[in-house]
Formats: C-alpha cells, structure tokens, sequence
C-alpha cells in the first residue's frame, strides 16, 4: 500500500481542555485495524483532516488502552483549526505510529518523575497512564505539572484523579498571576516547582516535556537533583510532513527526529548541534 | 568496454518500436522558450531528440518524483469520507539520452526513498524506467561531476551507457591558452551554455556529426532493451574512439575547480563537527533563500504534503517539491522556527548534501551536474563553497571512514 495513504478513524468523543485546546478520541472505522492496531509509548502519528492537509502529533493516549486512540491539540493553524470544526461522528485521517519510544522496560522497577507544562502534557500523559496502568511495577510516581493560568491546565479530571491518588506524588502549578482565587496548588514556574518537590533521583528516571524556556530551566535542576544524562527523556518537536524520514525538513543536524526520535535522553541530545 | 554498436537509424528504429508499443520515450529536445536550451520531455521521433545539446534546464528526479504528485483522493459525504487510493505501479518509460549525473542522482535517492519505509510512489516508477544514458560530450564551466566521484561517461543510475562515435578518431582540442583565455573562455561558456564545449565552435569549427553510439548495457533491464538491436562492438578503432571521446570530457571537466575533491571521506565528519564554523555566516549573507538550487538540483528532494479541493467536497492529497532554504520549511505552529536565518538554511542544504546523507547513506547527495550554480541569482557556487570547506577540513586521512 501507498505509504502515505491513511486510515480513515471516527470521532467517539470529544474534551475540551482548555479555551483552545482539544482531545479527540479515536476509534478506525476498519474493524479488522481496530483490533491489531499496536503502538508504544513516545510515538506519533500524521492525522489529517481530508481537504485541509495533516498535522502531527503524539499519541496521548497509553499503548495500554486498546480499541482507540487520543490526541490532544491546540487549533493554532490550517489543520488544527479544521479539525476544532469537527464533530463526534466525523472522519480524520491517521497515518502511523511512527517514532521511537520510551525505553519503559527499562523504567520497570524504577521510580519516575514527570514534568510537563502547558499543552506539552500529551505525550507525557501516554507514559504516566501507561505506569499507573501497570503500577506495581513501578516504585515512586511524582508528577509535576504547571501552565500559565488554571484555565490553561489540561486534563483537568485526570489531575484530579492523580491528586486522589495516594500511590501518586502530583505537584500543580501556575504562573504567578494565572491562580484563581481557589486555586490550592503551587503558584511558581516549573523549575522552582521541582526544586520544591525535590524528588528522588535514585534509581529514578526522568520525563520532561515542555516549550523550550522551561526544557533549559528544568533540566539543571534535575542534574542537581542526581539524574544522569541518560536517566532524563525528553520528546522532541519538530515540523515534520512525512513522519518517515524523506521529506527531509525535522532533522537537527544529522538526527532525524521522525526516524531516530522524537524520544531522547539528554545524554543524546547534549551531541545535537544546537538548532531546536 | 564491450557493447553493441547502434548506428542512428538503429537508435531511430529503436525509439519508433517504444513509441509504437506504447513506452513512453523521454529524452532531451529543444527548449519551447529557448531553443538554444534543453528540456526533458517525452517524444515520438528520435528526430524530435537533441541528444548530446547541452545539458537539460532540471534533472531527471520529476520523472520520478513529480514537481506535484497525488497520493490520493478524497471525497466527503454527509456520513464520512470515500478514498481512492492512486496505482502504485506505472506505465513502461524508456529515458533517452539522461545526463550520468542525472541518471546517478536518481540512484542516490534510492537510498532515502528505500530506507525502512519503503516510498512506492518512487520505486514503482523506478520499475517501470530504463536509463538510456549518453557520455557527455561538452562540458561548460559549472560542471564538476568529477569532484563528487562521476565522470562525463558515469553509468550510475543508468541501464545502458551510449557512447557517441562519429566515424574518425577523436583528436584531443588544443587547449585554451593563458588566463585570460580561459577566463574568456569560462565567461562565454556561462553566458551560452555548452559554446566552448571542447573549444571547437570558439573557432569557428563545428563538432563532427555523431554517425553512432557505442552502448553498453549495465543492468538486465538495460540488456533487455538492446536485445537484438545493432551490431556486437568488435571493430578495435570503434572501442578507441569511445575511449578518446570520453578521455577528451574527462580531461575537459577535470579543468573546472582544478583538483577540487568533495568525495572526501573526511569533509562529512569535519562539516559536523564544525556547524558553528564563522565561515556560514558569510557565505550565506549572498543567499537571497529563493530556492532555484534545489528545484533544478538532481538530489534535492525535500517535499510538502498539501490537501488540494478540485471542487466541492473532493480533492487528493499531494506532494508537492519543497525547498529547505524557505523560512517556513521549519516554521513550527507555535512560531518557534528552529532555522530562524538564511544563514542557518543555507547550513542546512549545504550539510544534508555532504555530511548528513554521507554520514547516514554513505553517499553525497550531489551528482555534481552544477545546475544550481547555473541558475542562482547571487552567483553562488556550490563547488566552491564546498570548496572553501574542503580546504579547510584539510586531507582526507587515510584509513577514515565516513
């Protein structure tokens, strides 16, 4: 088959997240797909709307949860803003998955710290369901997340969920001046967040998922904290066409983030030249 | 070199049977705007051929990978949306008279469009083309196939090579004398492309008229397609010729940035390790990021994939060429743009073509047919800029793998 042709998926049901941010729930109209489908945590897809083009983005929901999928998305362009124009019922096109992954085996036994902040939760919220789903083999599970304002968090319930868990560490945050007057988390940018939290680095891994400002600001703190290099992973977000490494455009240097990514630990990425 | 013996109504026999049969036949003619230009486009008469002009405005790659390709249709219904998928298998094509630098650039981008995934769109039509290539015989003063490891008789990429023959042993042309000679010469050259090929029309002496080719198949598809045509090569004054018409273009090409070598195994490694070199900077401020390299370019092949309505409710996805030096190539909806300058684009084709492709493919993705520095309106010239790297970078040392 023509490597570029789509599976045609049916709108289950749609969440708003926040003023502009949306989740899709997706399920293939090819019932035969909806069964063997597999992806792992970390990978993407190319989803489109027929008549406005594609987008790419992580698969939000846990590879754990079979039948369907989910992606989270901001209506900031062209496909975005069409796909803010669907309805429950509807078609979008879906091409994957593509990408590397989380090395979650080798996070088994381990502690995990997660950081996200604002609409870059998606493709962390993949890995935190997948633990939790299989959290007896995991040790500690912190998470902090922030974003500029309340009404800029996503995944409202789900924080909700994780704060009432008691085998779950969450730490909220909010840029000072977004808290409401009942807000009860923390007001502060991330990396303050998690030099508060200070979680453990032993035998511990990383995840870190944010807009650039906040990736350069986070990352030493969780050096300080004792996470090596390679015990920190990050996805990386480029403009990609293709997903499959011809197009040619989200290379950093000699990395093709389609192919050798998007997942990386910062020991990789330390070897990139500096153009992301 | 072993091979058949086609005389001009033998190749003319042989384009009338494709054409009959229904192959496509793409070769060289005159351009519809210039008449002293040349263009790939199919024909029906070898008489319709400039075979041997000068070198075609663009490559070979649209035959492959199509300036706007669809790759499939959509239509909406009020309850979901049909798809038709677009063949992945295509109509024989016979490609008469490729350029080896244009033949060897198709084969280079094998690599990408065949690794891990591989892009049937490309390969189906790879299937369904022979490679009919013809030995240069002029040269002009932007050519440097023999820096990237080619030559004017080049069999890369192709199924069969043609060698011209025009009956009496080539004699080697006097050569311009002196700088400004050659500087004249090299200025003519660029202002009419292929005047001074060999330095005969200069004088006033027109080139003899080619009576046949000698072709040697390299490929079955190529053995296939000379089956029963000609007569076997055996006359030794036939072979030399062949050999004296590719020594004289040869020698002609290698007069082009004398000694210049961009198949040096130890530039990719250089390139990457100096990415922040001061030496970008200033060879980009020239680069107005228009593009005009990449879409004559033989390798280029960066593309975009477009939705495209043709009328109420149904379209077809395409894609669509696509050039790394346009600022929103890297544009990220958040309006972050990892290549935020000329400067960091320009980077970008100058590394993907001699550091990232030799580095991940193990080969340089630039068949030296210096088409881009024919057309750029800064007059900028990628073998030499490469050039100013090579030198830098120093020797290859030996034994370095790239």
């Amino acid at each position: 088959m023509n490597l570029y042709q789509p599976h045609r998926m049916r709108i289950e049901e749609i969440t708003d997240e926040t003023p502009d941010t949306r989740t899709f729930k997706l399920v293939f109209q090819d019932t035969a797909l909806k069964d063997t489908f597999r992806f792992s945590a970390g990978q993407f897809g190319e989803y489109s709307v027929f008549g406005e083009g594609e987008s790419t983005f992580c698969i939000a929901s846990p590879p754990t949860r079979k039948g369907y999928i989910e992606c989270s998305f901001r209506a900031v362009g062209v496909v975005t803003q069409a796909m803010r124009r669907l309805g429950v019922g509807d078609t979008v096109g879906f091409r994957g998955p593509y990408g590397n992954t989380f090395p979650i085996d080798r996070m088994k036994g381990q502690s995990l710290v997660f950081v996200a902040g604002g609409i870059a939760l998606p493709p962390v919220r993949c890995v935190i369901w997948n633990v939790l789903d299989l959290r007896a083999e995991f040790k500690d599970v912190t998470i902090v997340y922030g974003a500029r304002t309340v009404a800029d968090l996503v995944y409202k319930r789900e924080l909700e969920d994780w704060s009432k868990r008691p085998d779950v560490k969450l730490w909220q945050a909010v840029d000072p001046g977004g808290q409401t007057p009942d807000w009860t988390g923390e007001v502060g940018l991330i990396p303050k967040v998690l030099e508060k939290a200070a979680p453990s680095a032993q035998d511990a891994f990383a995840v870190v998922c944010g807009p650039p400002v906040m990736i350069k600001y986070t990352l030493p703190v969780l050096s300080k904290l004792g996470f090596s290099d390679d015990r920190i992973y990050t996805t990386l977000e480029n403009r990609m066409k293709c997903g499959i490494g011809k197009c040619g455009r989200c290379n950093i240097g000699p990395v093709y983030v389609c192919k050798d990514g998007p997942v990386f630990n910062l020991e990789q990425m330390k070897k990139l030249p500096a153009e992301f | 070199m072993t091979g058949t013996i086609l005389s001009q109504s033998d190749l003319a026999e042989l384009v009338d049977h494709l054409v009959a049969e229904g192959t496509s036949v793409i070769a060289p003619v005159p351009a519809r705007d210039d008449a002293r230009r040349t263009e790939y486009r199919p024909i029906r008469s070898l008489g319709e051929a400039a075979l041997g002009g000068p070198l075609p405005r663009c490559s070979l790659k649209e035959f492959f990978l199509p300036p706007s390709q669809v790759l499939l249709r959509y239509r909406q219904r009020k309850d979901g949306v049909d798809l038709q998928e677009v063949p992945t298998t295509f109509a024989p094509q016979v490609i008469l008279g490729a350029r080896p630098c244009d033949a060897a650039g198709v084969e280079t981008l094998d690599k990408v469009m065949g690794w891990d995934y591989r892009d049937e769109l490309w390969f189906g039509r790879r299937e369904a083309t022979t490679i009919v290539s013809l030995a240069c015989r002029g040269v002009d003063s932007s050519c440097f196939c023999h820096a990237v490891g080619l030559g004017p008789n080049s069999t890369k990429g192709a199924d069969v090579l043609l060698v011209p023959l025009n009956g009496t042993p080539s004699a080697h042309p006097s050569q311009p004398a002196g700088v400004l000679a050659e500087s004249v010469d090299a200025f003519l050259r660029d202002s009419e492309p292929f005047a001074g090929a060999f330095g005969l029309e200069a004088k006033g002496q027109k080139p003899p008229p080619v009576v046949g080719y000698l072709a040697e198949p390299v490929t079955p598809k190529g053995e296939a397609l000379l089956k029963g045509r000609g007569k076997p090569a055996t006359e030794r004054s036939d072979l030399e010729e062949a050999q004296g018409f590719v020594k004289v273009a040869r020698d002609r090409v290698a007069r082009n940035f004398a000694a210049l070598q961009l198949a040096n195994g130890h530039l990719p490694e250089w390139l990457a390790n100096n990415f922040d070199h001061q030496l970008w900077k200033s060879l980009a401020l020239r680069c107005h990021g228009c593009g005009a390299c990449a879409a004559v370019c033989s390798t280029c092949h960066c593309f975009d994939i477009v939705d495209e309505h043709d009328s109420y409710g149904q379209g077809a996805r395409r894609r669509n060429w696509d050039s790394c030096q346009s600022a929103k190539f890297t544009l990220h909806a958040s309006g972050h743009n990892p290549r935020q300058t000329q400067t960091e684009r320009f980077r970008q084709r100058v590394m993907h073509k001699f550091s990232i492709y030799p580095r991940r493919f193990d080969a340089i993705l630039c068949s030296g047919c210096g088409r881009c520095a024919r057309v750029c309106p800064a007059g900028m010239s990628l073998p030499e800029i490469v050039g100013e790297f090579v030198q830098l970078a120093g020797p290859e040392i030996p034994g370095s793998v790239r």
